[in-house]
């Protein structure tokens, strides 16, 4: 099989899930976030609707991705985040980072960073900051693997 | 951070127990050619005579990912253990990739617990990536006996999959001309089963004249008469599909498929290492080739210089 370009200029992109666990009408949103995260380099999976916390675990662990990106607009994010987390604990699962967005007020963003989410971007936040965030989390979350 | 050690080994325990982060994970090291990569297959590697590989083909949106989400877990059904790779094309100016293949997998997937998994290209043409070799031998040591490959959607002649696979599935579907896409691409050639998708399309029957009429022009040998139509919404015709994978795999000389799949790798892993050290030499020897572009000397002439200093050395 052939390869096209030198094989340095695709080594090691960041795997990144992205991950919507309710129909909440934004995938505009979530495609702007797929096609800007592509071009920052990175391998966007897209799954479509995760409507469980445990859909959301497998799908990860399948795709061996660097970084959960979860984007929530409709106000669930505590419940689904702390299921996410336990989870992701109870499966000692390593070298995956959730990385969160969406809706939500300052009080949850500092619960959220405790137990491990972090970002937290509402909308309207630069894609070059929310993608050198992900950078950062994803060789973080390497390093652990 | 393990050391290099205790990480092969973490990997090499959790496949032998069939545990999917390991199985992940391996094909990551694969994907990212990184040098542990050759001390996990050196553990894991067993030749399992029972894999099939199955292809399914065609142009882009045909249905290939919705046929999958009802093929897999029927082959399930029919016991075996299914594996599915499903490649998307990386982007020729990024490297970047959106891989989307999943949307219409994900709720069969959820369902069966098949494992599944999306690549990017990274760069190959001819719609596969180039560890997806790897990736096969990864599951198929693992114990995975029915890997389904979706390359990425393509008119195209993309003869690369005959490598890899031993049932290749062409899928067409009405309304874009497929039918003419895949004789004009010789498709025809590659397919051991046909299949029209998205029977519930009114252009559906002229559609399948055409491409009859296609059928009819290439050498009898080769030609696959038998079309299964099939709507991969409802599912309907899927049942017949999966038993004409299933006849079509009593036929398959299984020594042959892997002897083939065998010499390719074998092939692409010993050119690659000619490649790094060419390379490294190359850089070693750049100032003389740099000395040899003011000589006068014709590139070919060049090459035959360099290529005999090299065969001294060693
Ligand atoms: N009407 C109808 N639509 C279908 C059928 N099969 C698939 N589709 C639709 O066709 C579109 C593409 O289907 P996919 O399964 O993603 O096709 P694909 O060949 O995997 O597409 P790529 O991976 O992008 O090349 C989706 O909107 C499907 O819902 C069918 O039998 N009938
Ligand atoms: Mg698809």
């Amino acid at each position: 099989m052939e390869n096209g370009k030198s094989l340095k200029f695709y080594k090691k992109p960041i795997r990144v899930l992205l991950a919507k666990p309710a129909i909440d009408g934004h995938d505009r949103g979530i495609y702007i976030l797929a096609r800007a995260f592509r071009d920052a380099g990175m391998e966007v999976i897209y799954p479509g609707l995760l409507p469980t916390p445990e859909s959301i675990v497998n799908t990860a662990i399948d795709e061996d991705v660097d970084v959960i990106a979860i984007s929530l607009l409709n106000g669930a994010h505590m419940a689904v985040f702390h299921k996410l987390m336990t989870l992701l604990k109870k499966r000692k699962v390593k070298g995956i980072a959730v990385v969160g967005g969406g809706i939500i007020p300052d009080e949850d963003k500092a619960k959220l960073e405790k137990i491990g989410v972090s970002g937290n971007y509402g909308p309207g936040t630069p894609l070059s900051v929310i993608i050198e965030h992900i950078k950062k989390r994803a060789e973080e979350a390497r390093s652990e693997k | 951070m393990k050391n290099r050690g205790s990480e092969i080994a973490d990997i090499v325990n959790g496949i032998k127990k069939s545990r999917r982060e390991s199985i992940a994970r391996a094909i990551t090291l694969a994907e990212n050619e990184e040098t542990l990569f050759p001390d996990v297959i050196k553990r894991i590697y067993r030749k399992n005579m029972q894999t099939r590989v199955i292809g399914i083909t065609g142009a882009p949106g045909c249905g290939k990912s919705s046929l999958i989400s009802f093929i897999g877990p029927k082959l399930m059904a029919a016991g075996h253990r299914v594996a599915i790779i499903a490649v998307d094309a990386s982007s020729p100016f990024t490297g970047g990739s959106f891989l989307g293949n999943r949307i219409r997998m994900q709720e069969s997937l959820e369902k069966s617990g098949i494992f599944m998994r999306s690549m990017s290209s990274r760069g190959s043409r001819g719609g596969l990536s180039m560890s997806i070799t790897n990736a096969i031998i990864v599951l198929s040591s693992a114990g995975f006996d029915r890997i389904i490959i979706e390359p990425v959607g393509s008119g195209q002649s993309d003869t690369d999959i005959m490598d890899i696979t031993s049932t290749i599935v062409v899928v067409l579907s009405p309304g874009f001309g497929d039918e003419i896409q895949a004789a004009k691409a010789g498709l025809m050639e590659l397919a051991d089963i046909f299949v029209m998708n998205k029977t519930d399309m009114p252009d559906v029957d002229r559609a399948e004249r055409d491409f009859r009429y296609y059928l009819s022009t290439v050498p009898p040998d080769k030609m696959v008469h038998e079309i299964i139509k099939t709507n991969a919404i409802s599912g309907e015709g899927t049942d017949e599909l999966v038993r004409s994978i299933e006849n079509h795999e009593k036929g398959v000389d299984q020594t042959a498929f892997y002897k083939k799949i065998f010499e390719t790798e074998v092939l692409r892993i010993a050119k690659d290492m000619v490649a790094v050290e060419l390379e490294e030499i190359a850089r070693a020897k750049s100032e003389w080739i740099k000395r040899l572009s003011t000589s006068g000397l014709d590139p070919y002439s060049a090459a035959d210089k360099l290529l005999n200093q090299i065969n001294n050395q060693s």
